[in-house]
């Protein structure tokens, strides 16, 4: 089938599956990366429809013949790492993690900085294929720079789709529900550990921070935070009152939510407005008696009093 | 004029008291004249029934006069009011009236337009007055016919290919009396027709209208109410009019034949049919036809106080001359007089509705009301299957309605519960209440009624009637008995029907308007309407013990048949059923050739439990010593070798009757078997000729034999008490494991469908013994789902992702003591599902698989989660407390979305589930019928591959609680208090299924559904998940009121309307139980047309399998494909169902390339839908999220766009490589 070589910029890269069918991969080399996700873009390549029980092997063995690659980034774990960097406080742990937590399944906090901090001992590993949505997009990373052209080159000869060894199908069930399942012992090492690593983290971060309880925080220009946490609704360290939680949200105290508004005008005061308020209601009346009718004639046209 | 003053009082503003009162004053005036310019009107109307009454031609001038059947209401100009001006008092009289007199005033409207539907359209009356004149000139212009033997006069006008419609008993050859015909004395027309109280019937029968001709007195004597003497008489006037109608030279183009009132042959009347011709007086538009009806006068020589229920006025020995002494030979014949008085009565009823209709202005209305909402529900006659007894039985609606009106009669004695009447000022709606609700309290059996009578009195004593009908409503001028002949079995099902519809209109939350429900939906469905359904087939019924004086009494023996039919299956069932009512299709005309009406071959007969008696085992009798040996006699005579002499525990010697049960489906049966039994002894009817369908419903609820005969083999404890014990034993070994444990235990909720009897199979346990003689395939074990909470402690993390940590540290600890406390108990942490990689989420779990072979899978239900998790949604974490944030979507990252994810799974599974399981297990205990419903449903959607993946469990056992659970019902408590309605609700899962269906049939989910589950009046606020669902249902609670908590995964629109589209065809395919083929095993069979592909599963990799609805035996062999594999490692693998994962991944993988579909019971096939869209070509995209391929340009323009579509040949590929030793084929569909 003589298929347009490119399309949007992307070279077309024809898969083989089996004789009579054939998944398509579009390639194109990686443009700069957006949210400060350290890929390089002069060996990096963009993959888009990758198949979705694609594993880091297979597209390695596919690109065999540009290359050595580095390593495989699949676009939602990219997006998961971008959002940690982001947002993480601690920035020096987890970008030393990132390369290990893009690969393994579950990722763990392996903190290798520091000597005195814990360290996960992670459950068992699973080798077994993760199964994405179709259609999703991964970045290669060669090893050099030639390989990325090679892989841009010549994508038009029809390549064989390399099966790796990670079992698919009623295998792969079963060796997943055997990996779920892992022995009590390791349970036990990977939860200790992980409960180990968030107290020291609380300590740490207690350590770290200006909060402490019953003190005033104080910045260095001299100025209070006004914050609850004090006795008796007063900021941490007394002096002033802090305002209610009710008060930040709705606006009201708790006086004046429960007076009423004294209304200006008294009601059914006047004749007029006695008359005033008859005459609304049997407006009213006649309104609700016009829908009525209304409702009942567009039932009517749809037939639907016809009862046999 | 005082109207417009007030207006401009109005506007004025300012109007003082003293004006305002002088308002008012003017508005009453109003009022008055309006009342009194009506009953001016009716004053002139009164001239009219004068008229009717004579006799004359000029009473047809009655119909044609067209004024008077128009509402009181119509005739001012609604339409024509600027709706800014406040309405003038008429309109407001109108309105209020509307809202004051009505349910409502919508409902009022909804009246309004029903009725001229189902009356006839006036345009088209011209036609049938001149055709009533001309047949009325040659009515009178008939020659007379001397007086002749009857059997040579009846010879006679078979030459002219007439019969006549002799009755029983037969005129003989010795018979020295003579028939003889004169024209008639008197033409009426009488009826509802003449009253112009008409309603349309079911199934496009045609209106009646009612010619009463009456017999020249010279033509009788005294003595003709013997032996039928009358009747004979009676049918040779009619015949002779037949044969001068069908003659040719007539000139009325018209269709004769004969047809019977109730069947009973001797009240064979003549009906008139045009012919098409497009003549004058071709009235064929009208669909309607003239019967015409020879009457006797109130003058005639035959004595009436020889008519009177107690008298015997056959002399069967004169048939049967048999040496039976004369005394016993005379039993009184209630039937044949009550039939001879019925040709007194047509005069009198037309005066005595007329007056009623004059009386009262809404009484047309009501009556019609009550005959439409009657002739939804079978009372009356159709082609479908109608309730017996209540063919033909017009005046008995109109007597119900005079009851109510005029009040009941003095009884001598029982002056205490006298009804009083009702007033003349009440509107239609009120009196068709009022009506149904005397239909819903009166007890017939017990209390015969007698219509209070103007003038008349009481002409027989009433407990002469008592003797004689079983059901006694006397009319207003104190002649018939209106309800003789009409069964027991049906007036308790109309009694049903009139309680389940006041129901419906009192009950006020319910969301949808009533009135469709009461008159403009059909309820004659059988599968709906009965718990149990019996088809029998009568042709080869012969009655056991067959009397000659029953049958002449009756008229025929088909009649009688009937009738001890309907005694007998009463007198068996006694109080296990609310109602047993025996249905079958309307008689229909007959050719004047024959004679006698012919009588349906097949009935129905129609139960309705009474769920408290309805499957006791034993049938009690008279005790062995009882003193009058007749009650043995009888109760052998009812049971025949079934009786039997037994000694109870309680040390009572009672003859009884036991039913023998197999399992606890079958004692569903029991009401269907008695049923069976009773037809068997009674009637001769073979098992073949009676047909239920109960048994094939159980089997698709149940194991197939080859696996359930390895239970029944082993004596190892099954079903939900056996997996209830369990799970009872399991929180006992944990609790005393407490200080074992690091916190102590506070609460154990069970939230599986396994402990709250709506699992489709009985739950069974898999020990080890067992597993390895079962298949491979059959070696499904489900875990059943709990939740563990812990006490509170502030040692408790306070961060998500270390609560799911210490969750797992929590699950070690009681996995490490629970296998010390308990040898061959074991349990395993389970980390997750392998799918989700979020941290936050409540993931891992506790298998434990008991020593008897139980799987449990339980979870930590931890408070704090949800104020972290809310934490995170509304974003406060990041900020300072003080600090309220302005935008909600500030941060809108993955963490967000995992943590809305995990609030969802946390609220469904800790919040929703416990509470939703406890509801529901008390359903199941308070509506026996409840849990088979569900199960059956359940079961239907899963077949039809939408269980699971699209329907939740938890939304069908909420769909199948709203036809248990009403507002305000408390479920649990107070069961003596709702009694009233408790049988209301379906008592046979049966029919639960069908409701459902019926349901899902039309249900508009627009509109959603409230189900008031858990009967509470005030709802704490409940915040479900906000996050936009892709399921179109919305069936609230009052703990759930967005209502998607179970619906937010599905189904979407597509597949609502799959449900739809299934139950439409799946109602068409239980209509099929009326006509005797419906086969229960297809209801549950998968059309795959629609599907784009199919994939095969390989069935021997299936845990399941042997769960499908379809099992071929021969797969669930020993040795499966892969049988070794799974035969290594652990025999048990509690809840591994590699199909359902596969399927799973499936849905995940492609949710936006392909619909698919499975069903998750042991399903063996997979059908998907592609997405339609992805086959136009599009744009490329980069996240487009399905597979593409290019497609080649025709043309150059095209060049800068690139378009692809979805390559379909490549996702194929893909799902067999992952299904690899799952899939076997995939067949595609073009």
């Amino acid at each position: 089938m003589a298929l347009p070589a490119s399309i949007s910029g992307f070279s077309v890269l024809p898969v083989s599956y089996s004789p009579n069918s054939t998944h398509y991969i579009y390639a194109r080399a990686h443009t700069g990366s957006k949210k400060g996700f350290d890929l390089p873009s002069t060996r990096t390549l963009f993959l888009v429809n990758i198949p979705p029980d694609a594993t880091e092997r297979e597209l390695t063995l596919l690109f065999k013949q540009c290359g050595a690659v580095e390593r495989v980034v699949f676009d939602f774990d990219a997006q998961e790492l971008n959002h940690d960097d982001s947002d993480s406080e601690d920035e020096e742990d987890e970008e030393t993690g990132q390369e290990e937590a893009a690969t393994e399944q579950p990722r763990k906090r392996r903190k290798v900085s520091k000597n005195d901090k814990p360290v996960v001992i992670p459950l068992p590993p699973r080798n077994l294929r993760t199964l994405r949505k179709t259609g999703r997009s991964a970045h290669i990373v060669f090893l050099d720079t030639s390989s990325l052209a090679r892989a841009l080159v010549s994508p038009h000869k029809m390549r064989q789709w390399p099966v790796s060894e990670e079992p698919h199908g009623l295998a792969h069930y079963q060796a997943l529900y055997e990996s779920l399942r892992p022995p009590l012992d390791a349970v036990r090492e990977h939860a200790d550990t992980s409960i180990n690593l968030y107290e020291y983290e609380v300590a740490k971060s207690k350590q770290k921070s200006k909060y402490r309880k019953g003190e005033a925080i104080v910045d260095e220009d001299g100025f209070t935070l006004v914050t609850r946490g004090g006795a008796y609704g007063q900021t941490l360290g007394g002096g002033v009152g802090v305002a209610s939680k009710r008060f930040q949200q709705t606006g009201h105290t708790a006086k004046n939510r429960n007076r009423k508004k004294e209304k200006k005008e008294k009601e059914g005061f006047y004749a007029f407005q006695k008359a005033e308020k008859q005459r609304q209601e049997l407006m009213d009346l006649k309104t609700k008696w016009e829908e009525d009718k209304a409702k009942v004639e567009k039932l009517k046209a749809s037939r639907r009093f016809k009862p046999y | 004029m005082a109207l417009n003053l007030k207006r401009k009082r109005e506007t004025e503003a300012s109007s003082r008291k003293t004006r305002k009162i002088e308002d008012e004053g003017d508005l009453g005036l109003a009022a008055e004249d309006e009342v009194m310019v009506d009953s001016g009107k009716e004053a002139e109307e009164m001239d009219a029934p004068m008229d009717v009454s004579e006799g004359d031609e000029e009473e047809w001038g009655g119909v044609t006069d067209a004024d008077s059947g128009v509402p009181l209401l119509s005739r001012e100009d609604r339409t024509g009011v600027k709706p800014k001006k406040p309405p003038t008092g008429e309109e407001l009289r109108t309105i209020k009236d509307a809202a004051d007199l009505f349910r409502s005033s919508s409902f009022k409207l909804q009246i309004d337009a029903l009725l001229p539907n189902v009356r006839p359209k006036a345009s088209r009356l011209p036609p049938l007055d001149r055709f009533l004149l001309s047949i009325h000139t040659f009515l009178m212009n008939l020659p007379s016919i001397p007086a002749q033997h009857p059997l040579e006069a009846s010879r006679k006008l078979l030459r002219k290919s007439v019969s006549v419609p002799y009755a029983l008993p037969l005129p003989a050859e010795e018979t020295n009396w003579k028939v003889a015909f004169e024209k008639p004395s008197d033409i009426t027309l009488v009826g509802s027709w003449a009253n112009k109280v008409s309603v349309k019937s079911k199934d496009g029968f045609k209106f009646g209208v009612d010619l009463a001709l009456e017999m020249p007195n010279s033509l009788f004597q005294e003595k003709d109410y013997l032996n039928g003497r009358f009747f004979h008489k009676r049918a040779f006037y009619l015949a002779t009019i037949a044969a001068a109608i069908q003659a040719s030279k007539s000139g009325l183009n018209i269709e004769a034949s004969y047809d019977s009132l109730h069947g009973d042959p001797r009240l064979t009347k003549l009906v008139l049919v045009p012919k098409k011709d497009e003549s004058q007086n071709d009235f064929s538009k009208l669909n309607a036809q003239v019967c015409i009806i020879p009457v006797l006068s109130l003058t005639s020589p035959i004595p009436l106080h020889r008519l009177s229920p107690a008298h015997s006025n056959i002399r069967v020995s004169v048939v049967n001359t048999l040496n039976v002494d004369t005394k016993t030979a005379n039993p009184p014949t209630p039937m044949y007089n009550t039939a001879l008085l019925h040709t007194l009565t047509p005069k009198p009823y037309l005066l005595a509705t007329y007056a009623l209709k004059q009386g009262i202005p809404a009484f047309a209305d009501a009556l019609t009301l009550l005959r439409v909402w009657a002739n939804q529900r079978g009372y009356s006659e159709g082609s479908r299957m109608c309730v017996s007894g209540f063919e033909g039985r017009g005046p008995w609606w109109g007597a119900v309605l005079a009851l109510l009106i005029n009040g009941e009669e003095f009884q001598d004695g029982v002056k205490a519960k006298k009804r009083k009447p009702l007033g003349k000022g009440l509107s239609s709606y009120q009196l068709f209440k009022a009506a149904l609700d005397f239909l819903a309290k009166h007890d017939f059996e017990k209390e015969p009624v007698f219509v209070r009578s103007q003038d008349v009195g009481q002409r027989f004593p009433p407990a002469e009637y008592r003797e004689g009908h079983a059901a006694v409503l006397v009319d207003s001028v104190s002649l018939v008995n209106l309800l003789a002949g009409v069964p027991l079995g049906s007036l308790e099902m109309l009694r049903y029907d009139a309680i389940q519809t006041t129901e419906t209109l009192n009950s006020t939350s319910i969301s949808g308007d009533p009135f469709t429900e009461v008159f403009l939906k059909e309820h004659r469905d059988l599968p709906t309407r009965f718990d149990t359904v019996l088809r029998v087939d009568l042709s080869s019924a012969q009655i056991r013990k067959f009397s000659v004086e029953t049958t002449v009494d009756l008229g025929s023996a088909a009649l009688a048949l009937m009738a001890s039919l309907n005694s007998f299956i009463r007198l068996g069932l006694g109080d296990r059923v609310r109602a047993a009512t025996i249905l079958h299709p309307s008689t229909s005309c007959r050719p004047l050739t024959q004679a006698h009406p012919s009588y349906p071959d097949v009935i129905y007969v129609g139960l309705i439990h009474n769920p408290q008696q309805a499957f006791r085992l034993v049938d009690h009798g008279p005790t062995a010593d009882e003193q009058d040996q007749s009650l043995i006699e009888r109760f052998r005579e009812l049971w025949g070798d079934k009786a039997e002499l037994r000694r109870f525990k309680d040390g009572r010697i009672l003859e009884s009757v036991i039913w023998e049960v197999k399992n606890a489906d079958e004692r569903a049966h029991v009401p269907g078997k008695v049923v069976r039994h009773i037809l068997k002894r009674h009637f001769g009817l073979q098992e073949g000729a009676v047909q239920t369908w109960q048994t094939s419903f159980d089997s698709v609820l149940r194991l197939p034999e080859s696996i359930s005969s390895v239970y029944l083999g082993s004596g190892v404890p099954a079903g939900f008490k056996a997996a209830i014990s369990a799970y009872d034993n399991l929180v006992k070994a944990i609790k005393t494991l407490d200080d074992d444990l690091p916190l102590s235990l506070l609460n154990v909720s069970p939230t599986s469908e396994l402990l709250r009897y709506t699992n489709v199979f009985s739950p069974v346990p898999l020990p080890v013994s067992i597993a390895d003689i079962l298949p491979p395939n059959a070696r499904y074990l489900s875990p059943i789902d709990i939740v563990l909470e812990f006490e509170k402690s502030s040692k408790w993390p306070d961060d998500l992702k270390a609560i799911q940590k210490i969750k797992l540290a929590f699950f070690e600890r009681l996995a490490s003591v629970l296998m010390e406390s308990k040898e061959d108990l074991k349990a395993t942490v389970i980390i997750g599902d392998g799918v989700s990689t979020s941290e936050i989420l409540d993931q891992s779990s506790l298998e434990i698989v008991t020593p008897e072979g139980w799987a449990f899978s339980a979870r930590i239900w931890h408070e704090r989660e949800a104020t972290l998790l809310d934490r995170i949604i509304d974003g406060s974490d990041k900020l300072l407390p003080h600090i309220v944030p302005k935008t909600k979507d500030i941060n809108k990252g993955k963490e967000y979305h995992d943590a809305v994810e995990a609030k969802a799974v946390y609220t469904r599974r800790f919040i929703h589930a416990p509470r939703h399981h406890r509801a529901i297990a008390a359903l199941c205990h308070h509506y026996s019928a409840y849990a088979g419903t569900v199960r059956l449903v359940k079961r239907w959607l899963a077949s039809h591959w939408l269980l699971d993946g699209h329907i939740s469990e938890e939304v069908v056992e909420i769909i199948c609680a709203h036809f248990f659970v009403k507002p305000g019902r408390q479920v649990g408590i107070d069961i003596e208090l709702d009694e009233s309605a408790q049988h209301i609700v379906p008592s046979s899962k049966e029919r639960g299924f069908a409701a459902v269906v019926h349901f899902l049939k039309e249900w508009k989910w627009e509109e959603g559904l409230l189900v008031p589950l858990y009967g509470l009046t005030e709802a704490p606020a409940v915040t479900g998940s906000k996050a936009s669902t892709s399921g179109v249902w919305s069936i609230s609670t009052e703990l759930d009121k967005d209502g998607h908590i179970w619906t937010s995964h599905g189904p979407d629109a597509v597949v609502a309307h799959r449900v739809q589209a299934l139950a439409k065809a799946t109602w068409t395919f239980l209509q099929g139980m009326e006509h005797g083929n419906l086969n229960v095993q297809s209801l549950f069979i998968h059309p795959t047309d629609d599907y784009s592909f199919v994939i095969q599963l390989e069935p021997s990799a299936l845990t399941r399998y042997c769960h499908n609805v379809i099992v071929d035996s021969a797969l669930l062999s020993k040795r499966g494909k892969y049988a070794n594999r799974l035969n290594e490692g652990s025999a048990v693998l509690p809840g591994f169902d590699p199909a359902r994962l596969f399927f799973k991944d499936l849905q995940r993988m492609y949710a936006d390339t392909l619909k698919i579909f499975f069903d998750p019971l042991g399903g063996d096939r997979i059908g998907a839908v592609w997405d339609p869209t992805l086959k136009q070509p599009r744009p490329f995209r980069v996240l487009s999220g399905f597979s593409s391929i290019l497609i080649k340009k025709d043309n150059e323009k095209a060049k800068d766009k690139a378009l692809v579509v979805l390559n379909e040949k490549a996702v194929l590929n893909e799902i067999e490589r992952c299904g690899k030793g799952l899939v076997k084929t995939i067949a595609l569909r073009v």
